[in-house]
C-alpha cells in the first residue's frame, strides 16, 4: 500500500494542501521497527504501515500492557528493534528489553543503572526521560544524574556509561540521544539552574568524548569559525557568546540543549535548539543572550557550528527553543525547500530553510498577543511593549504562557497529506520578574509566572498545519493542554495522548476522532507503531502524567492549592478528578 | 553508646560559623535585619539524635530508654518578626523556586499539604535544611547559620495546613470542549 518514504502526495481535504512535501531522511531500518526517538533522522514520527485505517480504527483494543513500575511523567516513547520493545523509566531510569516473540511479553532482561537520587531535587520539571536510541546492537539512553550509557541490547550488559553533566551545577539529562556516523549526541537539561548550555558527542564504541560545544561564551567553546554563515547580518561577529552579555553573567546563562535532535544526512548537518536564558529575570542579562533560545545548525562530525538562528532574541518569557526541528522538503510558492519546521514555544510556527537558516515563513499557530509578527528582513520578533517583563514589575496576561504554544510534546509530518500534527497549549500567564543570586545547584529562575487558560475556554488543541502556508487546517480542542506528541501513519490514521488520560485515533485528513481509550493515567508520552512477530499493526503508547504540565500530580502535591508557580488549580481545574499518578505502557492493535 | 551512632543533628560537627560564601550581597542585606547576635543555634550538642527522641514509637519493645530526653525547640517557633526574616531568606536562598511561592511546591515538596518527607516537627525541618535530604535538598548547615535555620524552620512550619485526607470531587465540573 505505502511506498515508502517517498510517498505520494494528497491534498488535505478542502484545503488544496500542499502537493510534493516529503520526508528528507527516510525511516531508520525496517518500516516495522523504530530504532530512534522520534522513528527517522528528520524527527517526523511518520510510519510507514498502513493497516489501520479510518474505516478500520474504531475496532482498535488493547493487546496488552506493561506497568513500568514507576509513578513519575512518561514522557518519550520506547524502541522496537529485532521482535524486541526498549523501555527506559522516568528516575530511576530503569530499562526493560520486553520479547514481542512470545506469548505473555517476557522480559528478555532489566538494566538498572547508578543513578544519583540527588538528581531529583536537581530537575526542574519532574524526573522525565524522553527515551533511547538504538544502533550497532546498542541502547544509549541519558541518567538522570548527568550520565550516558550504552547497553548491549541482546544482554542488558553495560558496555559503558559515561559522565557528561555536573549535577552539583544543576547539569541533568532528560533528552533522547540520537546516534550519527558512530557517534551519540547528547545534551544536558538544566535552563532554569543556571547552567552553561552544551551539546556533546560521544564514540558509540567506547563512550569517550568526541567534542563538545556549548552555546555560551567565547566563539572557541562554542565552536564558531569559519564554516559559520549566519543568514542575518545581526547575527554576525566575534564572541557574540560573551559580548551580547553582561560581564560573566554568560557563564550561568542557561542556553541548555533538553529537546529533540535531528540530523540531515545530506547535508551532514545536526540541527537542536537551545533554551532559554538564565535567570528568567531579564534586566540582569542586558542584550540578546547569544545563543539561548535558538536553534543552531552543527556540522555532523566536528560540532562546528555552521548556521544559528535566535529564535527569541533577550527571551523574557522562558520561551525555550528547544522543540524538534523537523525536516522535511516542501513546495512553497512554486519552488521545491529543503525545509525545517519548527513549533516554538513563542507561539510561532517557523518555516526555515535548513541549508541556510533564512526564515521563509513564521505565523502564530496558537492564540499569543507578546508578539505582533515575525520581520522576515531580520527573522526578528515585533515585540508588544506592553507584554514586555521587567523585574518588580507584574506583567499580566502574556500569551502564550511560559510553557509556550507548544513544548517538549513532538509534532509528526504525514508526506501524504503533507501536513503536520502539532500537539498545543492555550495558556497565558501573569509574570512578575525578581532579583535572583546564583548558587550552584539551586534554581536561578528570579521570577514567577502563574497561568491560567487562554482565550478560548480550552487549554489545548491537537491542529493540523500547513507549513507552506502557514496556516491551520483543522483542530481538536482539548480541556487540558495537549503534553504528549504526535504519530502519523500511512493508514491516514494519526495518534496522540491527552492529559486527562484519553487515546485518540483521528482521520489524519478531517481530523474526526475515530477511536479512544481511557488509559491508567494522563499521558505525556509520543505513541509509536510497529509490526509485530505476527504481522499485525501494534501502536504503543505510555500512560503516566507528570513532566513540567503534569508535576503537581506527580508529586503528589495536593489538589486545587490557592498558590503556585503553575498551580493547577487555574492551570489545570480538575485534573486530579479525572487522572492520577501511574507509569504504563499501552499497546494496541485491530 | 547506641544513639551516637545515629548522630545526625544540627551542630553534630559543625559550628555555628555563619559564614555565607554564596550570594554573600543578598544574604547580608536580609541578615542586617536580624542581627545574628543568638546563642540559640547551640541548643543541640553532639551525640543528639532527632528522630529517636521524637520518635519514641521507633524503638523496639523493652529498648533501653533512660536516656535524659532533650527537648528541642525552635528558639523562634511563634516568633513573627524572626518568621518574617526566614520568608525573606527563603527567597534569598532561592528556596523558593524549588518549593513553590509560599511552599506550594515544585521542583521540591510542598510544605502547605502536611504531609513531611522527613518528619515536621521543628527538630526534623532543621536536620532537613542542616544536613540536606538524598533526594536533592541542599545542606545548608555551615554554609548559613544555625540561626537563619531556626527562622527557615519556623517560615517553613507556619506555611503548613491539616493534611487533605479527603479530596471530594463530586458536583464539580470542568469545562470540556471539543469532543
Amino acid at each position: 500500500m505505502s511506498s515508502g518514504p517517498q510517498a505520494t502526495s494528497a491534498a488535505a481535504t478542502g484545503t488544496g494542501g500542499p502537493s510534493g512535501a516529503r520526508i528528507a531522511v527516510a525511516h531508520a531500518g525496517p518500516a516495522g521497527e523504530w530504532q530512534m526517538p522520534a522513528g527517522d533522522y528528520a524527527n517526523s514520527r511518520y510510519s510507514e504501515l498502513s493497516s489501520i485505517t479510518p474505516q478500520n480504527a474504531a475496532s482498535l483494543k488493547v493487546s496488552w500492557a506493561f506497568s513500568t513500575g514507576v509513578l513519575r511523567g512518561h514522557e518519550g516513547q520506547p524502541l522496537v528493534v529485532d521482535n524486541t520493545m526498549y523501555v527506559v523509566t522516568p528516575y530511576p531510569n530503569v530499562s526493560y528489553a520486553i520479547d514481542l516473540a512470545q506469548t505473555g511479553q517476557p522480559l528478555k532482561w532489566k538494566f538498572r543503572p547508578v543513578n544519583s537520587q540527588q538528581a531529583i531535587g536537581r530537575a526542574c520539571c519532574d524526573v522525565v526521560n524522553r527515551g533511547a536510541a538504538y544502533a550497532d546492537g546498542k541502547i544509549f539512553y541519558n541518567l538522570l544524574d548527568g550520565h550516558t550509557v550504552a547497553v548491549n541490547a541482546a544482554t542488558g550488559a553495560q558496555v559503558w556509561r559515561t559522565k557528561m553533566g555536573d549535577l552539583s551545577r544543576g547539569e541533568t539529562i532528560t533528552m533522547a540521544p540520537i546516534v550519527v556516523k558512530g557517534k551519540v549526541i547528547v545534551g544536558s537539561s538544566g535552563g532554569e539552574m543556571g547552567v552553561r548550555g552544551w551539546i556533546a558527542a560521544l564514540d558509540a564504541a567506547t563512550g569517550k568524548e568526541v567534542w563538545r560545544a556549548y552555546n555560551i561564551g567565547p566563539d572557541k567553546d562554542v565552536k564558531v569559525g569559519p564554516k559559520l554563515k549566519t543568514f542575518y547580518a545581526h547575527d554576525r561577529g566575534k564572541d557574540l557568546g560573551v559580548t551580547s552579555w553582561p560581564g560573566d553573567t554568560w557563564k550561568t546563562g542557561g542556553g541548555a540543549v533538553w529537546g529533540w535532535i535531528s540530523y540531515d544526512p545530506a547535508l551532514n548537518l545536526i540541527y537542536h535548539g537551545t533554551s532559554n536564558p538564565g535567570p528568567w529575570n531579564s534586566n540582569q542579562r542586558k542584550g540578546d543572550n547569544k545563543w539561548t533560545a535558538a536553534i543552531l545548525a552543527r556540522d555532523g562530525d566536528t560540532g562546528e557550528m555552521v548556521w544559528a538562528f535566535q529564535v527569541t532574541p533577550h527571551d523574557m518569557w522562558d520561551y525555550d527553543a528547544v522543540n524538534e526541528n523537523i525536516l522535511v522538503d516542501l513546495p512553497i510558492k512554486g519552488q521545491m525547500r529543503k525545509a525545517l519546521v519548527h513549533f516554538d514555544r513563542n507561539g510561532f510556527a517557523y518555516t526555515m530553510d535548513r541549508a541556510t537558516g533564512e526564515v521563509i515563513l513564521a505565523e502564530p499557530f496558537v492564540p499569543m498577543n507578546w508578539s505582533t509578527g515575525i520581520d522576515l528582513t531580520t527573522g526578528r520578533p515585533n515585540v508588544v511593549e506592553t507584554k514586555q517583563t521587567a523585574q518588580d514589575k507584574l506583567v499580566k496576561d502574556i500569551c502564550p504562557s511560559l510553557e509556550g504554544g507548544k513544548n517538549q510534546q513532538p509534532a509528526a509530518f504525514s508526506p501524504q497529506t503533507g501536513l503536520f500534527y502539532v500537539p498545543t497549549n492555550n495558556l497565558c500567564m501573569d509574570f512578575t520578574a525578581r532579583a535572583v543570586t546564583y548558587i550552584a545547584g539551586t534554581p536561578f529562575i528570579g521570577g514567577n509566572a502563574p497561568e491560567k487558560g487562554g482565550p478560548g475556554g480550552y487549554r489545548g488543541e491537537f491542529i493540523a498545519w500547513d507549513a507552506t502556508t502557514g496556516k491551520k487546517i483543522w483542530g481538536i480542542k482539548e480541556p487540558y493542554p495537549v503534553w504528549g506528541g504526535a504519530l502519523a501513519t500511512a493508514g491516514g490514521v494519526v495518534f496522540y495522548g491527552t492529559l486527562d488520560g484519553w487515546f485518540k485515533a483521528v482521520d489524519a485528513r478531517t481530523g474526526k476522532v475515530l477511536w479512544q481509550f481511557k488509559v491508567g493515567s494522563g499521558v505525556v508520552g509520543n505513541p509509536v507503531t510497529y509490526t509485530g512477530p505476527d504481522g499485525k499493526q501494534y501502536v504503543a503508547i505510555y500512560a503516566g502524567i507528570g513532566g513540567d504540565m503534569g508535576l503537581l500530580i506527580a508529586g503528589d502535591v495536593a489538589a486545587n492549592l490557592p498558590y503556585d508557580v503553575r498551580e493547577r488549580g487555574t492551570t489545570l481545574p480538575d485534573i486530579a478528578r479525572w487522572t492520577s499518578w501511574g507509569g504504563e505502557l499501552f499497546v494496541f492493535s485491530l | 553508646m547506641l544513639f551516637c551512632g545515629m548522630c545526625v543533628a544540627a551542630g553534630c560537627q559543625r559550628g555555628d560559623g555563619g559564614r555565607s560564601d554564596t550570594s554573600t550581597a543578598v544574604v547580608t542585606a536580609v541578615s542586617a535585619n536580624f542581627p545574628d547576635n543568638s546563642n540559640a543555634g547551640h541548643l543541640l550538642v553532639a551525640g543528639d539524635s532527632l528522630r529517636l527522641i521524637e520518635h519514641e514509637e521507633i524503638l523496639p519493645v523493652g529498648f533501653p530508654s533512660a536516656i535524659k530526653p532533650i527537648l528541642i525547640k525552635n528558639p523562634y517557633e511563634g516568633d513573627k518578626r524572626a518568621t518574617g526574616v526566614g520568608a525573606q531568606l527563603f527567597v534569598a536562598y532561592n528556596c523558593l523556586d524549588c518549593h513553590g511561592a509560599e511552599g506550594s511546591g515544585a521542583m521540591g515538596p510542598s510544605f502547605q499539604d502536611g504531609r513531611w518527607h522527613f518528619g515536621g516537627s521543628p527538630g526534623e525541618v532543621f536536620e532537613s535544611i542542616y544536613q540536606g535530604r538524598p533526594d536533592g535538598m541542599p545542606a545548608w548547615g555551615g554554609r548559613i547559620s544555625n540561626d537563619q535555620i531556626w527562622m527557615l524552620t519556623a517560615y517553613v512550619r507556619s506555611l503548613s495546613s491539616k493534611d487533605l485526607s479527603t479530596e471530594n470531587f463530586t458536583g464539580k465540573t470542568v469545562e470540556r470542549t471539543g469532543h
